[in-house]
């Protein structure tokens, strides 16, 4: 009986703590929406400095400073290559999470959202998670995973592409609107 | 009357005069067109405080017309109480069909699961079928709404506070029930002359504090959750970037192909 009790009182503070969290004011969104703009000023993604890591993560390096570097300079190559692949993959990640900000702002917006298509997009985010943790945890224990950062990278990339259909075929459908607007015959517009 | 104690019909009166007020502010702001089905509630609760009070008074605490009027009348007050709910997240996801079709789906599955969940667990303790029931539809109701409520933030719909207070008061209503339910049971169980009275003082207390927090929030009409267009989100962010996300998308493939095939030129 006490077990129940304990469960159920877990159960009831863990859905008072989800529901103050859903029903918490927009801020976090704003900050993401400035996030973005930065991002484009940027002018480019993240992703594109991935030749530049692979360059800076190669263990051939690492052996030629061992082999002809002074003392201690291989270590300190190490630590500042490492922090820098860190920042990578979190810039990454951040490239990620407003990717997906987009993508449910289209669903917001689509008339009909496909179950399969949203519980996908959350597989998809799921998935990126566990290799971004994994990496981050090879990186701060001194491994540095080449083929895993080039996994999360190309899923980035997979998850752009779908994006970018979607967009596409929102796009075509307000060209269809736009075109049914202008014609003679308004009674008949059925947009959606 | 005699079975209650001072403390439980001081509160009991407390909460239906309170509830009377909800009623009055409903219809005095207007706000009674826009919910109805919240209105239908309100009053219902009212009219469940009358029936309660003359089966009471007429058949005495413990007669079994009174625990049948209770329980009867408290399975219409439930139903009211998940079409207000309905009612008010139509109200919110109108302009959003696509997560509207969703969100009911949401609401439907996750209310069926866990209420049949909680039906099973019954098994054939029927003295308790009661309390036990009723746990469960709270708790079943309590985590639709909350599922509703984080396929809302999740697609960054804007909620005015008002609505959110709403769904709120449900929330908090329902999970003080589910403690109060399995606490109430494990008290009497142990034998505690006192279990009823807890159970009804937390209980009425909680409502109590609901229906102020709703009194206060209706005095104002309901804003028309309806927007016209896109909610100002979400429209913002689609305008300025629906253009640029497509070029720096582009970009982005055509670099990581281009960098996948001089790694496998270079394999």
């Amino acid at each position: 009986m006490n077990l129940a009790l304990f469960a159920f009182i877990a159960i009831v503070v863990v859905l008072l703590l989800l529901l103050a969290w859903a029903l918490r004011g927009n801020g976090q969104h704003e900050e993401s929406h400035s996030n973005w703009k930065t991002l484009e000023e940027s002018g480019r993604s993240h992703v594109s400095f991935l030749p530049q890591m692979r360059q800076a993560l190669k263990s051939e390096d690492e052996g030629f400073l061992a082999r002809t570097g002074p003392s201690g300079l291989r270590a300190r190559v190490n630590r500042e290559r490492r922090r820098v692949a860190l920042s990578y993959i979190a810039a990454l990640r951040q490239d990620f999470e407003e990717l997906m900000r987009v993508s449910r702002a289209i669903a917001a917006l689509s008339p009909q959202v496909g179950v399969g298509q949203e519980f996908e997009r959350l597989r998809l985010r799921a998935s990126f998670l566990w290799r971004y943790r994994i990496i981050w945890l090879s990186l701060q224990t001194g491994f540095a995973p080449l083929p895993q950062l080039s996994d999360l990278s190309n899923l980035l990339s997979a998850y752009s592409v779908r994006l970018e259909e979607a967009m596409k075929e929102m796009g075509e459908r307000a060209a269809l609107v736009a075109d049914m607007v202008s014609s003679p015959d308004r009674r008949r517009i059925h947009p959606i | 009357m005699a079975g209650l104690t001072e403390y439980v019909r001081w509160l009991w009166g407390i909460s239906v005069v309170i509830q009377i007020w909800v009623c009055v502010v409903l219809f005095l702001s207007g706000n009674f067109r826009r919910i109805s089905l919240f209105t239908g509630y309100v009053i219902w609760n009212i009219a469940q405080a009358g029936i309660v009070y003359f089966t009471y008074i007429e058949f005495g605490l413990r007669s079994r017309i009174a625990l049948e009027a209770a329980w009867m009348s408290q399975g219409i007050a439930q139903l009211f109480r998940v079409l207000a709910t309905t009612e008010i997240l139509r109200l919110i996801l109108r302009p959003y069909r696509g997560i509207w079709a969703l969100g009911w789906r949401v609401l439907a599955v996750g209310f069926g699961v866990v209420f049949s969940l909680a039906l099973v667990a019954l098994g054939t303790n029927f003295r308790w079928a009661i309390v036990v029931a009723d746990r469960g539809f709270h708790l079943a109701f309590g985590v639709a709404l909350v599922a509703c409520l984080l396929l809302v933030r999740y697609y960054l719909i804007p909620v005015h506070s008002a609505y959110k207070a709403l769904l709120a008061g449900f929330c908090f209503y329902s999970c003080t029930v589910v403690v109060a339910n399995t606490v109430g049971r494990l008290l009497s169980v142990q034998g505690n002359p006192n279990s009823q009275m807890i159970w009804q003082l937390v209980t009425i207390g909680a409502f109590t504090f609901v229906s102020i927090l709703w009194a206060t929030v209706l005095r104002n009409p309901l804003p028309e959750p309806h927007q016209k267009g896109m909610p100002p989100d979400v429209k913002g962010t689609y305008q300025e970037i629906s253009s640029q996300i497509n070029e720096r998308l582009r970009r982005l493939d055509e670099l990581l192909s281009r960098w996948w095939k001089l790694e496998a030129a270079q394999q």
